[in-house]
């Protein structure tokens, strides 16, 4: 029995080793990337190790308790009728009660510290929208819009101010630090200074209706140099286009699109991501697939195939209109 | 005939309820506890049924990744259905199974201090279950999840009936569990056996109690939330209604204001259960009874005050996130003491390893993994990583599969031989109780593990690059284990109850009153009201030492002959009608206004049946407790105090919300203070008529009575009349509940609290007609008090009200 | 008939003057919110005469101060932890706004 009981300990124990071996998911919350997520860290490795001792002495007492006092054929049928211990109960409050306390003090410290309570003054500001489902960035200070794939330049305090138009969505990326859930009718903020280049994995987090699995986002923490190039590229005007590409802006320029996306020179709507430089990003409808002719082109096609309750709705194109149309799109950098 | 160790002869019947008639007619009208509880029992495991099936359909699809078992809209009600499902109609009714069963047993007591509203609650619950559900069968389900936050589930976000069907059943289900609170606070408190002071009481009773005081006021926050929600949708209101000025932070703030003290709701029953088993099966007293006392106490107060751990993420400012924080850890303090007084309960004992043992130490384990895991989320900085992923799904289901589950199992093995005079087989008991513990582990030690490494929450399938893969696939196996366990329990359940063996009335030499008397029960619960002689007062009485009477307290038990001038409550078959007009009115509600008059007039006449059902029956008349307070005028008081949240969350939304209007008019601009002094001044008059016409019920003066019960109606209908007035001439000016934001808040406060003075001047027409019959004397003294009760309170709330609302600027 | 009682009953001598009472405090509220000198402190005193009020129907015409003390106790709890909830709630809120965002 007892041995039994102790491979029922070892089955989540193992599972817990099996599963430390895979920390770099691409969106695990206990790598750090930011000056934010490397202070979340730090209270998350004091609080789980804390956790982890608690749980493993209050397991073993569990265990020795059952083996040590299991009924026996020569122990006393009834035992001593203990009530109670009045030091005990003051020992078990008090030590858990310091052992928050070691948990409170490092947490309020860094609430206060990740939350100033003005934007600060030299930080690249950011405005984030949480659409159903896709976000949108809009740079004030830079005058660039895009979709889907946020560009930060490291070593940069970076201020990302959310809002939202419909309903709650939560933005997380979670290298870069914790979510903050995006409320219309609020402004709330999450203040980050990112400190190594690379491409980061975000998704919403808050459940905002049929297709919240699919509100996936991508961030990318470019060198000061590759940055300021990359701002440039997207206050550029789109080059002019040949071939089936021109073949697609065609199409683009007299379907249903113009009314929700803009296009530099070509459209102006506003309901749906700005297109003007759709190819310079990697992924596609919110960090679901990535970028090619054939993905594109099937997204054309039908967009809540690929994402239930789109708002895109399928145009009717054919196959050969969608890949010119696709090949357009990804030639617009 | 056999005896129980004490020596008292017992009944020794073969089945559940042998003693009293087995028809469908007799279980549709019975108001015995013990039947009420069963009934509770086996429409609640056929429910955590459906829930589990839902569950094992969300695991099937996130078994693999970019899964195409289930659609994402099928997904989103799954897992909306199956939250709702398991803790509504899973949990809740379950913990409410042993609440019924035994919370008279335990106290020595023979029923409920209302047995007819204690069956009402029953029907009604089934009727919410019954709403919730035929979304299924109409396609449209809820799919906003468990706790629908606005404005996803407004009319523009959710235009189907979907979230329309949840409100009903959560308004219903309310009804049905603020009830039976009032019931079970009344009984404990005023129907104990003599010499059985409350901390005599066991601690399980104690768990009870403060759960039931949870109910009581959280639900009624909850209540208002959907009102709001309801407006919205049906009457263009503008309480979630970003553009009108409204604050979505509302419904977060309402909802968990009831969410939290709902999961200690959960809980603490549980709790409450290992705390007998423990005991029980270690051969010991529990360790620090008052201690555990305190702490529950303690945690069913502080819940009060830590609702916004939820909301980390909301972005509410460093300070609320800090003190709430505060708040959440220190709840830990008294849940951690209940840990270690449970081992120290155990230590030195003689452990008898009952498959009810196992589950008992199970949860003692379990939990301590939720709670840790929970302390965690207390931290704001880390919450807000692990806050909607599935770091908190493990969370959760720690606490309430391996807390609240594991300790209703454990109390299902403890009690099942009482309950239906079988024996449940060990061996079956504790492979499933390992299927169970192993299953459970598997499907959700991982998910720590993929909140972790960032899985959100609520999404129907995953890309297959994100490292997620394993972990759930394991999760789901484990899911199937966990299926499997209860698949042997019901095989466990169904072979004991078809031959398993005759359990005696104590067979686990027990330590409480309900192993005093046969299993099962005879229908009066004990032949004689057992003497008390301490906490845990059946082992006293077996074993020693026999403490004597609380000092001041009331005498020992004087034994009747057996069965001699016991009354048991009639059957009735008006609650069953009463929810059945309800649930007329939930569909109508749904479907045409006009089942919306039929099924709410055929429930306020099948109430007035019911209030006047025993009238005149002499067993009625008398009903002080123990505490020499009569049981109505106690439980009115219980419901006065949950009234006190109902209006306090609607004064609470017309204060946040002011000067919030993004259009006017504003409320110094159109109200009419003279007036409104003036419908002010005629309700604090007809708090006076209305002592009088007490008085005069007191004193046997019909005349007088029938005077004073009049004008007190009449000058209620005087300020309906006043309140009519205002109205008209607001929407005449334009300023409908429509209008805006104030408008909003001023018409619902005002106009709910206008429809509890038309309740109240229906009642006293209704006294009054009965006094004019001459069926109105001084014994029904105490029917007149309690309207009377209600009366002032309507009258106090207007007062709050007028200077809330009407004076302050 | 019923035990619960204290003893002392309030007479109907007693429900006139608190009658009166509330009729003369209902009249001064109305009347102060039209004096200028008081509009710094009007809300407290708002509130303050209005529980006097409300404590005034509770004690005597629901009978509180004459009935066992547990009554007291069940309702007198719920409000005041209902109290409490309706400020935090509008302090969440913002309707204060003291501490800022």
């Amino acid at each position: 029995m007892s041995s039994a009981r102790r491979a029922a300990w070892g089955a989540p124990g193992l599972a817990l080793t099996l599963g430390g071996c895979a920390w770099d998911a691409p969106m695990s919350t206990v790598i750090a990337r930011s000056d934010l997520a490397r202070d979340i860290l730090h209270v998350y490795g004091i609080i789980t190790w804390v956790s982890v001792g608690i749980a493993l002495v209050v397991g073993f007492g569990i265990a020795w308790v059952l083996v040590r006092f299991r009924e026996r054929p020569g122990t006393p049928q009834i035992p001593a009728q203990v009530r109670g211990h009045t030091l005990l109960e003051i020992a078990w409050t008090i030590v858990p009660a310091l052992i928050l306390l070691a948990i409170a003090i490092p947490t309020i410290q860094v609430i206060f510290r990740t939350q100033p309570q003005a934007a600060p003054r030299d930080s690249l500001d950011v405005t984030v929208y949480g659409h159903q489902w896709w976000w949108e960035f809009q740079y004030p200070t830079l005058e660039v819009v895009t979709a889907n794939e946020l560009h930060v330049p490291v070593g940069r305090r970076v201020t990302l101010t959310l809002q939202g138009p419909d309903v709650i969505h939560s933005f997380w990326v979670p290298r870069l630090g914790g979510k903050r859930d995006v409320v219309p009718g609020r402004l709330n903020r999450i203040t980050f200074t990112a400190d190594t280049p690379g491409e980061y994995r975000g998704q919403c987090a808050e459940f905002c209706g049929v297709s919240h699995a699919n509100m996936a986002m991508r961030v990318i923490v470019d060198t000061p140099d590759a940055f300021a190039r990359w701002v440039t590229q997207q206050k550029k005007d789109p080059a002019e286009t040949v071939g089936l590409a021109a073949e697609g802006k065609a199409i683009f320029a007299r379907s249903a699109c113009v009314g929700c996306h803009t296009i530099r020179g070509v459209s102006s709507g506003t309901l749906g991501p700005d297109l003007t430089t759709f190819g310079s990003r990697g992924t596609l409808a919110a960090g679901i697939l990535p970028v090619s002719v054939d993905t594109v082109a099937a997204w054309l096609k039908n967009p809540p195939a690929l994402k239930p309750d789109a708002k895109m709705p399928a145009l009717g194109l054919t196959d050969a209109q969608a890949r010119a149309v696709a090949t357009y799109l990804i030639e617009l950098k | 005939m056999s005896a129980d160790s004490a020596g008292h002869a017992l009944h020794a019947p073969a089945l559940v309820g042998a003693a009293a008639p087995s028809t469908v007619w007799s279980w549709l009208t019975t108001v015995d506890h013990k039947r009420i509880g069963i009934l509770y029992g086996v429409s609640a495991f056929a429910f955590f049924l459906l829930g589990g099936v839902e569950a094992l359909l969300i695991r099937l699809q996130l078994a693999v990744p970019n899964n195409t078992l289930v659609s994402a809209q099928t997904y989103n009600a799954l897992f909306t259905m199956h939250g709702t499902t398991m803790i509504f109609l899973a949990i809740m009714p379950l913990n409410a199974m042993f609440f019924n069963y035994l919370v008279p047993l335990l106290i020595g007591a023979r029923d409920v201090a209302f047995p007819r509203l204690n069956a009402l609650s029953y029907w009604i619950f089934l009727a919410g279950g019954l709403v919730l559900n035929a979304s299924l069968l109409t396609g449209t389900p809820p799919d906003v999840g468990w706790f629908g936050y606005a404005n996803l589930t407004s009319l523009h976000y959710s235009p189907g009936l979907n979230v329309d069907f949840w409100i009903f059943a959560l308004q219903i289900l309310g009804v049905s569990s603020v009830m039976a609170a009032i019931n079970f606070i009344v009984t404990i408190l005023n129907m104990r056996a003599p010499g059985m002071s409350m901390m005599r009481m066991p601690i399980f009773v104690w768990m009870i109690l403060v759960v039931q005081f949870l109910i009581a006021l959280a639900f009624p926050p909850i209540t208002v939330g959907l009102l709001f929600l309801m407006f919205d949708r049906f009457f263009g209101t503008h309480f979630y209604d970003v553009a009108a000025g409204a604050d979505l932070h509302l419904w977060q703030h309402l909802f968990w204001i009831f969410g939290h003290p709902e999961v200690y709701i959960l809980i603490l029953p549980a709790f409450g259960i290992v705390s007998e088993v423990l005991p029980t099966f270690a051969r010991k007293p529990l360790f620090g009874a008052p201690v555990m006392i305190y702490s529950g106490v303690l945690i069913g107060f502080f819940g009060f005050g830590v609702w916004s751990h939820h909301m980390f993420a909301a972005g509410m400012g460093p300070v609320a996130d800090s003190a709430f924080s505060i708040a959440t850890m220190l709840i830990a303090i008294p849940t951690g003491v209940k840990i270690f007084n449970w081992l120290a309960t155990l230590w030195g004992g003689s452990i008898r390893p009952t498959t009810a043992l196992h589950f008992a130490v199970g949860l003692v384990g379990l939990f301590t993994i939720g709670g840790l895991s929970g302390v965690m989320h207390a931290s704001p900085p880390v919450d807000l990583q692990q806050t909607d992923s599935y770091f908190v799904v493990a969370h959760l289901h720690y606490v309430l599969i391996g807390g609240s589950l594991f300790g209703l199992f454990a109390g299902i093995y403890y009690w099942w031989p009482k309950m239906t005079g079988r024996l449940l087989s060990e061996g079956l008991g504790r492979l499933s109780f390992w299927l169970m513990f192993v299953g459970f582990n598997l499907a959700f030690f991982p998910q720590h593990y993929l909140g972790a490494l960032g899985m959100p929450r609520r999404i129907y399938t995953y890309r297959a690059d994100e490292g997620w893969n394993a972990a759930n696939l394991a999760s789901t196996i484990g899911a199937f284990g966990i299926a499997l366990a209860v698949l042997v329990f019901m095989i466990n359940a169904w072979r004991s109850l078809r031959r398993g063996a005759p359990a005696p009335a104590d067979p686990w030499d027990g330590r409480t009153l309900e192993w005093r008397t046969s299993s099962p029960p005879p229908p009066h619960d004990f032949d004689v009201i057992p003497p008390i002689y301490g906490r845990d007062s059946f082992w006293r009485e077996k074993y020693g030492p026999r403490r004597g009477p609380v000092p001041g307290g009331a005498a020992l038990a004087e034994p009747h002959g057996a069965h001699s001038g016991i009354h048991l409550p009639a059957p009735s078959h008006w609650p069953l009608l009463i929810a059945l007009g309800m649930l007329i009115a939930a569909v109508g509600g749904l479907t045409h206004v006009a089942l919306v008059v039929v099924g709410g007039l055929w429930t306020v006449y099948a109430v007035v049946r019911l209030a006047l059902e025993h009238h005149r029956t002499p067993e009625h008349a008398e009903q002080t407790g123990v505490l020499g307070l009569d049981h109505r005028k106690m439980s009115m008081w219980v419901f006065l105090g949950s009234e006190c949240f109902f209006f306090g969350t609607l004064v609470a939304t017309y204060l946040a919300y002011k000067g919030r209007s993004v259009v006017g008019p504003a409320p110094h601009e159109i109200f009419n203070i003279p007036l409104t002094s003036l419908s002010t001044f005629d309700l604090l008059m007809s708090s006076l008529l209305m002592v009088l016409a007490l008085a005069a019920v007191q004193r046997g003066d019909q005349k007088r009575a029938q005077l004073w019960l009049f004008g007190t109606a009449f000058f209620g209908l005087i300020f309906l009349g006043f309140q009519a007035y205002e109205f008209t001439d607001f929407v005449h000016h334009g300023f409908t509940i429509q209008r805006n934001l104030f408008g909003s808040t001023f018409f619902l406060l005002t106009g709910l609290h206008g429809t509890h003075v038309a309740i109240g001047v229906f009642w006293l027409l209704s006294l009054w007609v009965l006094a004019l019959r001459g069926r109105l004397a001084a014994v029904d003294a105490t029917k007149v008090e309690i309207a009377g009760l209600y009366w002032h309170f309507v009258d106090v709330v207007w007062i709050a009200i007028f200077t809330l609302v009407y004076l302050i600027p | 008939m019923s035990a619960e009682h204290s003893g002392e009953q309030p007479t109907v001598g007693t429900y006139l003057l608190v009658a009166l009472v509330l009729t003369l405090v209902t009249a001064l509220e109305v009347g102060v919110i039209y004096v200028r000198r008081l509009a710094p402190i009007i809300v407290p005193l708002l509130i303050a005469m209005s529980a006097a009020k409300f404590a005034l129907v509770a004690l005597f015409y629901m009978h509180l101060r004459y009935d066992s003390r547990v009554l007291t106790f069940l309702f007198v709890g719920p409000l005041i932890l209902a109290s409490g909830l309706a400020v935090a709630l509008m302090t969440l809120t913002g309707a204060f706004l003291v501490f800022g965002r």
